[in-house]
């Protein structure tokens, strides 16, 4: 007698399922994965198995995925993640690199000349725009200095 | 400074566009340069009149506005 090909253990999986994407590369796709650290608009926070399902903007900042393997770490420039209810967490991102990608050097004047343009004499645009970079840039200078 | 003054001048989309400028901007050479291109963007329009086609032109975005 045929006993069903879909046994209970495969109905609902009980691990976290990341999909980490970004307009140009799919970091993660649908992968099984522990933990997942966010630093998320409200706070940062840590996402589990089965966490209630709920969308969060992300603050440029640390993003750190734990699996059985490792934790691996990336800066994002900032996205969303959705976590769905079943089981499943999709974060996209516009720009994420490991942190050992980013030089202190180019942080520092990046940050440096974006300061000088946010309160210097340009057009309110122009200083809106340096401002974003200025909030960038030193998140990003605080997740190296964790490191 | 409130926590979004940018949002009396641009589009959420812009403002994301900026931080991922922001974020390339701090990379160490070697990945730069391929990161860089993708923030470059381009646009080409036409204009229709009468149904006869106008001139093709083409705008190339300014990364910075200095």
């Amino acid at each position: 007698m045929n006993l069903g090909r879909r046994g209970y253990a495969e109905a609902v999986s009980d691990k976290l399922k990341l999909s980490f994407i970004l307009p140009h590369a799919a970091i993660f796709d649908s992968q099984e994965v522990t933990q997942v650290n966010i630093s998320a608009a409200t706070g940062e926070m840590g996402i589990l198995a089965s966490h209630v399902p709920s969308v969060e903007e992300l603050k440029p900042g640390l993003f750190e995925v734990i699996e059985s393997s490792g934790t691996k770490k990336w800066f994002v420039s900032g996205g969303f993640a959705t976590m769905h209810p079943n089981n499943r967490l999709t974060v996209n991102a516009i720009e994420a690199y490991p942190i050992d990608d980013f030089s202190p050097d180019a942080v520092r004047s990046a940050l440096s000349e974006a300061q000088r343009t946010a309160s210097g004499s340009g057009s309110p645009e122009q200083k809106a725009e340096a401002e974003i970079e200025v909030e960038v840039l030193t998140a990003l200078q605080s997740a190296m200095g964790r490191q | 400074m409130t926590q979004a003054a940018w949002r009396q001048f641009f589009s959420y989309n812009r403002y994301t566009a900026i931080c991922g400028r922001a974020t390339r901007s701090a990379l160490k050479e070697s990945e730069r340069v391929k990161a860089e291109r993708r923030g470059e963007t381009s646009l080409r329009y036409q204009e229709w009149k009468d149904g006869k086609a106008g001139e093709q032109t083409s705008i190339k975005a300014q990364p910075k506005q200095q």
